[in-house]
């Protein structure tokens, strides 16, 4: 027993040792390597932009690190950049050792490192990466496939604009990221949409359709009106909310009517939209909604009335029996 | 031999195999820890914090603030609250009754004004006497209500929010920029699944902190709190990463975690009649996803930080540590029948038993167990050089795992900068065991008694402020 608890005590001491070893090296190792980086990173900073502006730069030969870490710094410019300029930085990176590097590690057993990968190519600006970054749309790794989705709407490829639809009605791809990738990519995903918001899913049209309400313009009112009476509800409420952000004033008699619907969410959406359009004729109704609906239904009839008139709401909330929801409306437009 | 000694033998037994046992778990959770917070490092390579922030259908969040006698620091942590870095959030801060000037000072830093808001009554609390909106920022909301506790008043605010996530805080806690984006991320990712997240509470005395931001990671100048910062860096980077892993979380802080709103309002809300509402609330939710068979996850995310005031005082720290043990024993005795219930997987098996036994017991075997080995010895029982071994052993088991966490927080965060404060908190993993831990035990210990006797208070927290920690002096420009 003796035996025992002194053995565990070297065994405890030992690696008590080892940690604080492990402590003191990695903090000095990381602390060397920050500040070589630093130094590194503002030497190289205005030759990143100069590249990224387009201005003529002094041609030299850069070591690995120094490419390396000139590679990461224009990524990281291409994020809040657009146009012309991550154009330079596609042109930048094509063909290079670090873009062939990301591209290979695309197929890595490794998981971080694909998702790692797909991030940076998207950062990298080359739309010659599509193809291969649109294959890890199936990763079987989540973080990979949302790497991919994100850095797709970065290189605005439209070609990626119906999987990237199909994956946020699946869920492989978080809904958040998915969508802002399809935003990203932008009016290029028109044709697709205008397509699928017909799919025989639901879903894939309720998804559709939401976007169309985004990226869509006034030829896409016909058919998000359509969805307002589609037979899923959905469907109805998501057709409800792009028709507000349209603000087609052709929808707001099928947002009227859709106040009437029996889903309260469907009433929910078109309520917010009709405060959007700006609907005059809907403010009894709203009125109505406020003062009889469901809590979140009833707080967004009384949202949208004080946007299409703040005098109808006033009125509406002195009067006896009001409700809560037109008062809170009423005292927030006084504040 | 006489009953007594049989006593005494018998105690120093179970708190030998009590200890080893403990340690076991301890170290396990360290490997799961390692392993963890490596992948966490390598996927901050690839977080789409951006897309989320940017993203028209990120979840919103109400942030809800239970304030009680919060007026020293209720201004700093609203500023920092209205500052984070997230698409669509409003916060919420209810006035619990307050008898100090809380209001007074939320009405006048905020331009307060008093509007008829409605409110769902879904969560039953104490009279609302009124509700403020802030006319500079639109999304700041003050509820007023009448004395009801911590619970209630999270439940008023519960009633009061408008979105599907509800984040609770502290009223004397700082969230750094990104935190609520940061620990929305596995929602985001897995909407229909993850029902709950918590992030990491750090120690902010001593920090330099302005208009609701740490901008200097410092560590206390008191060692009483700096022997916490160890504790947290243990509970958190080792604790909660394991147990995450496990989906066995019994608890997200109440000082930062998230919840999927209508599931806090399916499962009756805060629970009024406890004092360790966060970790029964965590609890219930497991029991209510687990008796239906629903998939879910509660997780625990180790980058979003939360700065909170730890107690300076051994009056304040002592009163703190025996209502968390209340808290804890409160609800492993409302909640008994899940341990060992297989019904419940690893919250039955793993979690419940071992918060009973080690967290809830422990106390119990070490305050009395370790003058039973020195009865043992003064017996004769057991020999000198076994005495002393045993201690060396239990003292150096202690150290190698505050070592361990202390590694982690390098290998990981970095947060504490100064290598002076690294070399600071390594003595201190040495010095915590001698004294500090036992003075805990004993402490948790009476919040054994405070429990069987039916205590319900939840004790004076005096807060110092932000504004007030020692501040270190701006760098030259």
């Amino acid at each position: 027993m003796l035996e025992a608890l002194g053995i565990g005590a070297l065994v405890l001491a030992v690696l008590s040792v080892l940690f604080l070893v492990a402590l003191v090296l990695r903090r000095t190792s990381l602390a060397r390597a920050e500040r070589r980086r630093n130094e590194l990173e503002a030497r190289l900073r205005p030759l990143a932009l100069a590249l990224v502006d387009g201005d003529e730069v002094e041609e030299r030969e850069l070591s690995a690190e120094e490419r390396a870490i000139l590679a990461e710094a224009i990524g990281r410019l291409s994020r809040s950049v657009s146009g012309e300029a991550r154009e330079r930085i596609g042109e930048y990176f094509a063909g290079t050792e670090a873009y062939t590097a990301e591209v290979g590690a695309l197929r890595d057993h490794r998981a971080w490192r694909r998702a790692t990968a797909a991030y940076r190519l998207g950062d990298m600006g080359c739309p010659e990466a599509v193809p291969a970054i649109l294959r890890r749309l199936d990763d079987r790794d989540p973080d990979a496939r949302a790497a991919a989705a994100r850095s797709l709407g970065r290189l605005a490829a439209p070609e990626a604009a119906e999987p990237l639809v199909h994956t946020l009605v699946s869920g492989t791809v978080p809904r958040a990221i998915a969508f802002r990738a399809l935003l990203d990519i932008g009016p290029g995903t028109l044709p697709v949409l205008r397509t699928l918001v017909h799919d025989p899913d639901q879903d894939v049209r309720a998804s559709a359709i939401e976007l169309l309400g985004w990226l869509g313009d006034a030829s896409d009112d016909s058919a998000v009106i359509e969805g307002v009476g589609d037979p899923a509800a959905e469907v109805r409420a998501r057709a409800a909310g792009a028709l507000g952000r349209l603000a087609s004033a052709d929808g707001a008699d099928v947002l009227t009517r859709a106040l009437d619907d029996r889903i309260y969410f469907v009433r929910l959406h078109a309520a917010r939209a009709l405060g959007q359009v700006g609907e005059h004729a809907a403010i009894p109704a709203l009125v109505r909604q406020a003062r009889e609906d469901r809590f979140e239904a009833a707080r967004a009839a009384a949202e949208a009335l004080a946007r299409i008139d703040p005098d109808a709401l006033l009125a509406a909330a002195d009067e006896p029996g009001a409700g809560p929801h037109l008062h809170e409306a009423a005292d927030l437009l006084r504040v | 031999m006489s009953w007594f000694h049989t006593l005494a033998i018998a105690l120093a037994t179970i708190t030998l195999a009590y200890f080893a046992a403990l340690n076991v778990v301890y170290l396990a959770f360290t490997a799961i820890a390692w392993r963890d917070l490596n992948r966490h490092l390598r996927a901050r390579g690839h977080a789409p914090d951006d897309e989320i922030f940017s993203s028209p259908v990120t979840p919103p969040v109400s942030v809800l603030v239970p304030a009680y006698n919060e007026e020293p620091t209720i201004v700093e942590s609203v500023r920092s609250l209205l500052g984070l870095r997230y698409p669509l959030h409003e916060v919420i801060v209810v006035n619990d009754g307050s008898s100090d000037a809380t209001l007074g000072r939320l009405r006048e830093s905020f331009d307060l004004v008093p509007v008829r808001k409605a409110l769902r009554v879904l969560l039953p609390t104490a009279p609302i006497r009124g509700v403020y909106v802030s006319r500079r920022h639109h999304h700041l909301w003050v509820v007023d209500k009448e004395n009801g506790g911590k619970a209630d008043a999270l439940n008023a605010a519960v009633n009061t929010s408008r979105y599907p996530y509800v984040l609770a805080i502290d009223a004397d806690a700082i969230l750094e920029e990104d935190s609520l984006l940061r620990v929305v991320r596995p929602v985001v990712a897995e909407p229909d699944v993850v029902v709950a997240t918590g992030g990491i509470v750090r120690i902010a005395n001593g920090c330099r902190i302005d208009h609701g931001r740490v901008y200097d990671v410092r560590l206390p100048r008191s060692r009483l709190a700096t022997l916490q910062v160890l504790e947290y860096f243990r509970a958190f980077l080792i604790g909660r990463v394991g147990w995450s892993r496990m989906n066995a979380l019994l608890i997200i802080s109440g000082a930062f975690g998230l919840f999927r709103r209508s599931l806090v309002e399916t499962v009756g809300g805060y629970s009024n009649d406890t004092v360790g509402e966060d970790i029964e609330l965590v609890v219930r939710l497991h029991r209510h996803l687990r008796e239906r068979g629903e998939r879910y996850r509660i997780e625990f995310v180790p980058d979003p930080v939360c700065w909170t005031e730890a107690p300076e005082t051994m009056g304040q720290l002592s009163r703190q540590r025996r209502r968390w043990h209340r808290g804890l024993g409160e609800t492993l005795w409302r909640h008994r029948g899940v341990a060992a219930n297989r019904r419940y997987g690893t919250l039955g098996w793993a979690a419940v038993p071992y918060f009973l036994l080690f967290e809830f017991l422990g106390p119990l075997v070490e305050v009395l167990g370790v003058p039973a080995i020195l009865l043992w010895w003064l017996a004769g029982g057991l020999s000198g050089v076994f005495l002393a071994g045993f201690l060396v052993v239990a003292i150096l088991l202690g150290v190698l795992l505050s070592l361990a966490a202390l590694t982690l927080e390098e290998h990981s965060f970095r947060r504490h900068r100064d290598g002076r404060e690294i070399a600071r908190l390594i003595g201190f993993s040495f010095v915590e065991n001698v004294g500090y831990r036992q003075i805990v035990a004993f402490w948790r210990f009476l919040g054994f008694f405070d429990l069987v006797r039916g205590r319900r208070d939840w004790g004076e927290m005096r807060r110092k402020g932000f504004s007030t920690m020692p501040e270190a002096p701006l760098p030259p420009a």
